[in-house]
């Protein structure tokens, strides 16, 4: 048989192949058990000892041929899409994957802060809770026996006179400046405790964000692009900011920072009590007896620090109007976030 | 505080609408937190901090408008009445500490006429919501109201002797207040007594016995200046407030002490009559007017803005400071006695930004040089979070403090090593929790009264335990899971009640993830399985018992904990990655179907194949597990899947058959599985 004739049929019979199954017959009919090419191989030994072997290689040859040929058609009907239609599955069905757990919506709100800060080169510190009497209010210029104590009420320990529960992040301050010279540019996240009774916006525990720059010419105007910057992340760049004039015993100058009311555009609605500001921060510019209380020289750095109450932030960002809520962990609430 | 538009009036030609004021008063740091139209006046509610206790009077809000609104401010003139010599009454006054009494002035003056106030008066009062009482009484609170300076006038007939004596209350002391409570009083205490017994709690309130009333004929006034620390610890003590404890506790200023003793003088004749017949006073007034040197250009360092020097120099001096130009750049500024918040450069910087306006100040963007050497262990407990709500699990934030009982739900020992809270307001504050998991099952059982199904939370915090005169305070990661798992497989529903295995695989995930090697979970209980981390016990599973669930009201569930250490933890983590070179050559898996008694764990089985396997068999899966029908109570079927590679070469079938065969008769020989 005239090898070269075969193979002519061969590629005249693979450029009529339009499906896959008709490519499977086509490679039943050369290379199945009872095919031409089994046949081709069986008559070699019908031939003449000499010739055997040159007729064998050739065989071989077009049996590598017929192999890649059909491979190269399969691919290229199973790329054309001819393929053949698979069992009709009905896509309305839900999508099949793990389901996805989620994070608090508080630590949400803390990524979100610290990522903010970190991006302008902050760095993200922690502290205990249970502090020093002397880390959370003498050290941070907070007088003992003072009514500015009135407004940091807090958990002691029982049996351990000169420790409390911090009843805000800013001893991490005091702790931070006696670790480390400046130039110092920290955030504090954490947990924070006063003992209040529980209400719709009071709680015993609650989260802070405390973040301070301590460098070389420090101004009260760094701190004020600081914060727009930060607050137009968080609630968008439309909304307005001022700072009133406050106290805080380990700032000087103090201010309260308020945004326009996002809820009413500043307007006046019951969400900021119709007068079109929200209050969401504390800050000032570092005391210069909090500096003599670490060590650092008043005359050569100034800071400032700032600081925040998350559950209010995370309150306002998502409109939830319970912070009870926060706590009670129903999966209702935190499969929202 | 409350103050009123009209009195302010009286002191600043005001020009501005009362809600202009408002807004200007709360944008200098006089926070108006509520505005009342009342009539043809209006009243603002103003929030005073702490530190100036000066702006507790109509005057030092006036001082404020004028300084603010760039108005004269009409100081008011006294006018001290001279006693003539043959009125002059002897008055015996003592103070047995300076410390607690700095400064005591009295006057005493003869037949007044105690009556009803004029109606301008008690208007006055009325508007700031203090109710008229009597003449002298009104024209005390006018005068506190008015300058700030508490003051108090007795019925000089009722004081035993008319001796007035300033001294620690005795232990036994008792006295009865004007409000007509009685009260037990110690040394902490400051009184003013007269010749035998305690007639006013210095600072707070004065007795009924001594007080004036419409019999009244002769008064003694009180204008004084008492220790700010005593007053509020007695205030604290005896659970009493008034406008008076209010504004000692802050601090008054000596200098308006006298002035305000003048001017209710003066308004006490005027209104009631009477005659003065003495004024004594004890302690000078010490003369704290400090100055203190302002930098011009300091003051525009730290502000990041340029205030012309005369404009600094007119909020200075609208403040009611003394300023004198030293040389260019410095001013010299005296500070008035009812200043003594201004102590140092700073805070004339503060007074010079509120009333210059915070919003002139431009907003600017400093160069941030970040902190060098400061790492922490947040980014490591940020990817556990993550890992987690990757595998479906919910972050929880539960409460740090929590009542005992909670924990003694679970069994734990509540008598010793728990750090207890001296000032709980609820039971609910009662101790610093020393593990995460009760409020876990209980967030549990919340969940599930909400009829929420397949409940999988976590939380990472901190607990607390007390131990040999210190406390310990470390990060820890508890979680907990609930319910079945329901999810959808290409061939249907498939459902699984969640169990330790489930557990332990997200502990797995975790451990391997933060590169944690040699980590183990060791059964020690029906319940318990202690996670053993390079053999220290670094947490625990459990499996909760029925009796807990009870405890915790949990019906018909299945609930596992489990508990990580979270510092033990960090100190096995090893992030550090190296490449290992892709297998070059196949590798050949050989599947083993056999039943095995259930004594034998898998863990023992593998490690056993592993050594025996090694080093071509690279690894052992659980292809498949069993239990049930069709095998032998007491025993489970196990497929295990080995898989063999050499790095240099395909192995050859034979190679892999005789190993493969060792490994099934270890199977046989040691744990007695019968191949199938």
């Amino acid at each position: 048989m005239d090898i070269k004739l075969i193979q002519a049929q061969i590629e005249n019979d693979l450029a009529a192949v339009t499906s896959l199954q008709a490519l499977e017959e086509v490679r039943i009919k050369y290379l199945g058990r009872k095919g031409l090419l089994a046949e081709l191989t069986g008559s070699i030994s019908g031939l003449a000892l000499e010739q055997r072997g040159a007729f064998g290689k050739e065989v071989n040859v077009l049996k590598n041929k017929l192999l890649s040929l059909i491979e190269e058609k399969g691919k290229f009907l199973k790329k054309s899409g001819s393929v053949e239609k698979k069992e009709n599955l009905d896509v309305g069905l839900p999508g099949i994957a793990q389901e996805l757990g989620g994070l608090h919506p508080i630590t949400q709100v803390i990524n979100e802060i610290c990522a903010i800060f970190t991006r302008m080169g902050f760095s993200v510190v922690q502290g205990p809770e249970i502090e020093t009497e002397y880390n959370n209010f003498t050290g941070l210029n907070i007088p003992l026996e003072h009514p500015s104590r009135d407004a940091f009420d807090t958990f002691y320990l029982k049996n351990y006179p000169k420790l409390l529960l911090r009843s805000h992040t800013s001893p991490v301050q005091v702790r931070a400046m006696k670790a480390h010279q400046p130039p110092l540019a920290i955030v504090v996240p954490g947990r924070v405790y006063r003992p209040d009774a529980v209400d719709a916006s009071h709680l015993f525990m609650f989260h802070q964000v405390e973040g301070f720059l301590v460098d070389e010419n420090v101004k009260f105007s760094d701190l004020k692009g600081i914060l727009e910057l930060f607050a137009k992340s968080v609630f968008g760049q439309d909304i307005k900011m001022r700072f009133r004039p406050h106290f805080f015993p380990f700032t000087e100058p103090s201010a309260e920072v308020d945004i326009s009311c996002i809820i009413c555009k500043g307007s006046g609605c019951s969400v900021c009590g119709r007068k079109g500001w929200l209050e969401i921060l504390g800050a000032g510019l570092i005391h210069p007896d909090v500096f003599k209380q670490v060590g650092y020289d008043s005359k050569k750095y100034t800071g400032f620090a700032f600081g925040m109450g998350i559950e209010r932030i995370a309150m306002l960002k998502y409109g939830i109007n319970d912070i009870r809520l926060f706590f009670e962990n129903d999966l209702r609430f935190l499969k929202q976030f | 505080m409350k103050v009123t538009y009209s009195w302010l009036k009286n002191f600043v030609d005001l020009k501005i609408s009362p809600q202009a004021l408002a807004e200007k008063l709360t944008m200098a740091g006089l926070e108006v937190v509520s505005f009342e139209q009342s009539g043809e006046d209006s009243v603002f509610e103003i929030e005073i901090t702490s530190n100036r206790p000066d702006w507790l009077s109509v005057l030092g809000v006036a001082r404020e408008v004028s300084a603010i609104c760039g108005l004269k401010l009409k100081k008011p003139k006294f006018k001290e009445t001279k006693i003539k010599a043959k009125d002059l009454l002897p008055l015996k006054i003592l103070i047995s500490d300076k410390r607690d009494c700095p400064f005591y002035s009295g006057r005493v003056i003869y037949d007044v006429k105690v009556g009803p106030s004029p109606d301008w008066l008690k208007k006055r009062l009325e508007s700031l919501g203090c109710r008229s009482v009597n003449n002298i009484v009104d024209i005390t609170n006018f005068v506190l109201f008015e300058t700030g300076q508490p003051l108090h006038a007795f019925d000089l007939d009722t004081l035993s002797q008319k001796v007035i004596n300033v001294r620690r209350a005795g232990k036994d002391d008792k006295i009865v207040m004007i409000d007509g409570q009685q009260k037990v009083l110690n040394s902490e205490v400051l009184v003013i007594a007269d010749a035998d017994k305690p007639v006013a709690i210095a600072g707070i309130m004065g007795g009924q016995a001594t007080e004036v009333t419409f019999k009244t004929r002769n008064l003694l006034l009180e204008s004084a200046v008492f220790s700010s620390i005593l007053v509020r610890r007695a205030k604290q003590k005896l659970g009493l407030q008034s406008e008076s404890a209010y504004r000692f506790e802050r601090g008054v200023d000596f200098e308006t002490a006298k002035t305000a003793s003048i001017a209710a003088q003066e308004l006490i004749l005027k209104l009631a009559g009477g005659r003065p017949r003495t004024y004594k006073s004890i302690g000078t007034a010490k003369p704290v007017n400090p100055l203190i040197n302002l930098e011009l250009t300091y003051v525009n360092k730290i502000l990041g803005v340029a205030i012309p020097s005369v404009k600094i120099k007119q909020i200075l001096s609208r403040l009611g400071l003394e300023v004198k130009t030293k040389t260019k750049n410095i001013l010299s500024v005296k500070i008035p006695g009812f200043r003594q918040d201004l102590r140092l450069p700073i805070d004339l910087v503060e007074e010079i930004a509120r009333i210059y306006g915070y919003a002139k100040i431009p907003k600017t963007i400093p160069a941030i040089r970040p902190a060098a050497n400061i790492t922490d262990k947040e980014d490591i407990a940020a990817g556990i979070k993550n890992i987690l709500s990757g595998l479906g699990l919910y972050e929880v934030i539960t409460y740090s403090l929590v009542d005992r009982h909670l924990l003694i739900k679970l069994g734990i020992n509540t008598d010793k090593n728990l750090i207890e809270i001296l000032n709980p307001k609820s039971c609910e504050q009662e101790v610093l929790r020393s593990t995460l998991l009760p409020s876990l099952i209980r967030c549990i059982a919340y969940n599930l009264d909400q009829q929420q199904e397949n409940i999988k939370i976590f939380e990472t915090a901190n607990v607390f335990s007390a131990e040999a005169g210190s406390t310990r305070e470390e990060p820890y990661l508890g979680i907990a899971l609930c319910g079945v798992n329901s999810f959808l497989i290409e061939k249907g529903m498939v459902k699984d009640e969640v169990n330790l295995l489930h557990l332990k695989g997200v502990l797995e995930i975790i451990l391997n993830r933060l590169g944690v090697k040699g980590f183990d979970f060791v059964r020690q209980d029906e319940y318990r399985i202690n996670i053993v981390i390079g053999r220290e016990e670094s947490g625990f599973m459990l499996d909760l018992s029925r009796q807990a669930l009870d405890a915790f009201d949990i019906k018909n569930r299945r609930v596992v904990l489990a508990e990580l250490n979270l510092k033990k933890l960090f100190s096995h983590i090893n992030l550090g990655k190296k490449f290992v070179s892709i297998p070059k050559f196949p590798a050949i898996a050989r599947d083993i179907s056999f039943v095995i008694n259930n004594e034998i764990s898998v863990k023992e089985l593998l490690l056993a194949i592993k050594e025996r396997g090694a080093p071509l068999l690279r690894h052992v899966k659980v292809a498949d597990y069993y239990q049930g029908k069709q095998i032998p109570q007491g025993s489970k079927g196990l497929t295990l899947s080995c898989i063999y590679r050499l790095d240099e070469r395909t192995l050859t079938e034979e190679e892999i058959n005789s190993l493969h065969n060792e490994v099934c008769s270890l199977l046989e020989e040691r744990f007695g599985v019968k191949l199938r």
